[in-house]
């Protein structure tokens, strides 16, 4: 519809609501950011500008770096086991196996739960004392396994990221949406040349269905970078910030009012998403070559 | 004879691996089923025990019914008063957020203006922004216009994060209807905000829906801002509220397990009533973005 001269009110009117909320909320906050890191504030006095100083303590600072590193290991297992597992489950549910509809909804389950709900039913299944996995490990006869599953440096990170690999359910609906928009005379062309269903699967399904792939990984990718919740919940970063990421890092930064540094980290959390995000399509357009 | 006692060990091979994937098929299926539904199903089962009970073996069945827990969550935690928080504040960060993002939908769907879809590009790259990374920010712009531990802050703030979606997924709707229809209602003498309430927005009531119905689960399941911006008991929702009985001197397990069922159940029944609506909210902003 052309714009009429009595229309262009109502648009500005109209545009002005979520203009403004996404104004306030999205692109004034990510310029203050970014302008706030260099400078010394503690959220009350006076703030003083210090160049790049925040970024140089939070990069000689250990507890930094092993955040990173977690957050990478936890973007890395999300795209290499979770993506490829709600793959599998995509094609298997796709081919319409007795009762798929009820499985579909099973495994989409935890999505709609929150969070933090779902941390603290893994922390009574990690539990030392009263947990489930250690009163398992005892009915089997493996008592000598047991062991204080959070407070463990050597299992605590493992424990924390691996239980949500296995909800499967949100890339498994993105891919399964894009199989059904697979034409279906691309099956029947390779039935008719003898093809099994795993050879279809490999060579229609999964080339096909390469954007919804794209899709799942750029997901996976970022929110292994944002994580939380988990880790507040269950280990708070401990033990021996072994499990800190690094929203948990900027937000204890915040908590000991060094704003400054706190938002030094967000910039790095941001920085490290876009250059993520970038990666990926990159690679995914590579391959299509 | 020797061609056919070929053909038959073929033919047992073949029956053989199908049966082995099969069997391996449902493994799968059935395994991400349980890896749901056990935990859960676990929790609704120990929320009926006793503490006593539960130290002594987290498998067991309880003996009698412990409805008393589900008293004692509302009792000690005031969860009927962080109930009426969570729903209060969904309603209304749902109703601002769907009205803003309908609004701007129609401007953006329905009129041809310079920078449209600059707009737009701008709202949906908004979907990857890492919200936890601005926790800095949102402090600072609630604490300045004095709404630190007001339920309005996360009115405000979840109508506002969540615009990018909302946009996203209304204007999609109402771009798949023709103008004709309005054209029509033009000439009949209906102006911008007649066309706008009369027409378009019975028309992407489904939009509208799923849009509310993402948002809604997105305010009830939030945990990071009600966590940062809230402090007082009188402000705390669910979410917070269901962490009541880890803060205390000695934890009343099977109280806080009834909170966590508390707090899940509408999360579910909603599912389970809307899931198609639910699913497609969850997962269209990512399928086309």
């Amino acid at each position: 519809m052309r714009v009429r001269k009595n229309d262009r009110i109502g648009i500005i009117l109209f545009l002005l609501p979520a203009l403004i909320l996404f104004m306030v909320f999205f692109i004034v906050p990510i310029i203050s950011v970014i302008s706030m890191s260099c400078f010394n504030w503690n959220g009350i006095s006076e703030a003083e500008f210090i160049g790049l100083s925040n970024y140089l303590k939070i990069f000689s600072d250990k507890v930094f770096w092993t955040s990173m590193r977690n957050n990478i290991i936890w973007a890395l297992s999300a795209c290499f086991i979770q993506v490829p597992l709600a793959l599998l489950m995509a094609l298997l549910l796709s081919k319409k196996p007795k009762g798929w509809k009820f499985f579909r909804t099973v495994y989409f389950l935890p999505q709609v739960i929150s969070g933090i709900a779902i941390a603290m039913l893994w922390s009574a299944v990690y539990n030392s004392e009263f947990g489930l996995l250690n009163g398992f490990l005892k009915i089997i006869g493996l008592e000598q396994l047991t062991k204080n599953w959070l407070g463990n440096p050597d299992t605590a990170f493992i424990c924390v990221l691996v239980y949500g690999l296995f909800y499967i359910g949100y890339y498994m609906v993105i891919m399964i949406a894009g199989i059904t928009g697979i034409d279906d005379t691309y099956y029947e062309a390779a039935r008719i040349d003898g093809a099994n269903r795993i050879q279809m699967d490999i060579h229609i399904t999964i080339p096909l269905i390469k954007y919804s792939m794209l899709t799942c990984v750029t997901l996976a990718a970022v929110f292994g970078l944002r994580t939380f919740e988990q880790v507040y919940l269950l280990t708070n970063g401990g033990p021996a910030n072994r499990t800190s990421v690094l929203v948990l890092y900027l937000y204890k930064q915040m908590q000991n009012n060094n704003y400054g540094g706190a938002n030094a980290s967000s910039v790095m959390l941001i920085l490290t998403g876009a250059v993520v995000i970038v990666l990926i399509r990159k690679l995914f357009s590579i391959k299509k070559d | 004879m020797e061609k056919q006692a070929i053909k038959n060990s073929v033919k047992e091979k073949v029956t053989l691996t199908k049966i082995i994937l099969n069997v391996v098929k449902w493994f799968l299926i059935i395994f991400f089923a349980l890896y749901t539904l056990f935990p859960l199903l676990w929790l609704v089962i120990t929320s009926l025990k006793t503490n006593a009970e539960y130290f002594d073996n987290p498998f067991s069945l309880p003996a009698v019914l412990q409805f008393q827990n589900y008293v004692n969550a509302f009792n000690q935690a005031n969860l009927g008063q962080m109930i009426v928080n969570s729903v209060t504040v969904a309603i209304a960060a749902t109703f601002i957020n769907v009205m803003a993002a309908a609004m701007a939908s129609y401007a953006i769907s329905r009129f041809k203006f310079k920078g449209r879809e600059i707009l737009f590009a701008l709202f949906s790259a908004g979907i990857m922004v890492p919200l936890n990374a601005l926790m800095v920010p949102y402090f600072t712009i609630f604490s300045k216009i004095g709404l630190l531990d007001s339920l309005n802050s996360l009115r405000i703030l979840y109508a506002a994060i969540g615009i990018p979606i909302s946009t996203f997924i209304i204007r999609g709707f109402m771009d798949s209807f023709p103008l004709e229809i309005e054209e029509a209602a033009y000439i009949d003498g209906c102006g911008f905000f007649g066309r706008f309430f009369k027409i378009v927005l019975p028309l992407v009531k489904t939009g509208l829906m799923t849009a509310a119905t993402f948002q809604f689960l997105t305010c009830w399941n939030e945990f990071v801002y009600a966590n940062l911006l809230t402090s007082s008991p009188s402000t705390k929702t669910i979410q917070i509220g269901i962490r009541y009985f880890t803060n205390q001197f000695t934890t009343d397990y099977v109280s806080m397990y009834a909170a966590i069922v508390i707090a899940i159940i509408p999360s579910i029944v909603g599912y389970i009533l809307f899931q198609e609506r639910v699913i497609s909210g969850l997962t269209s902003g990512a399928v086309k973005g």
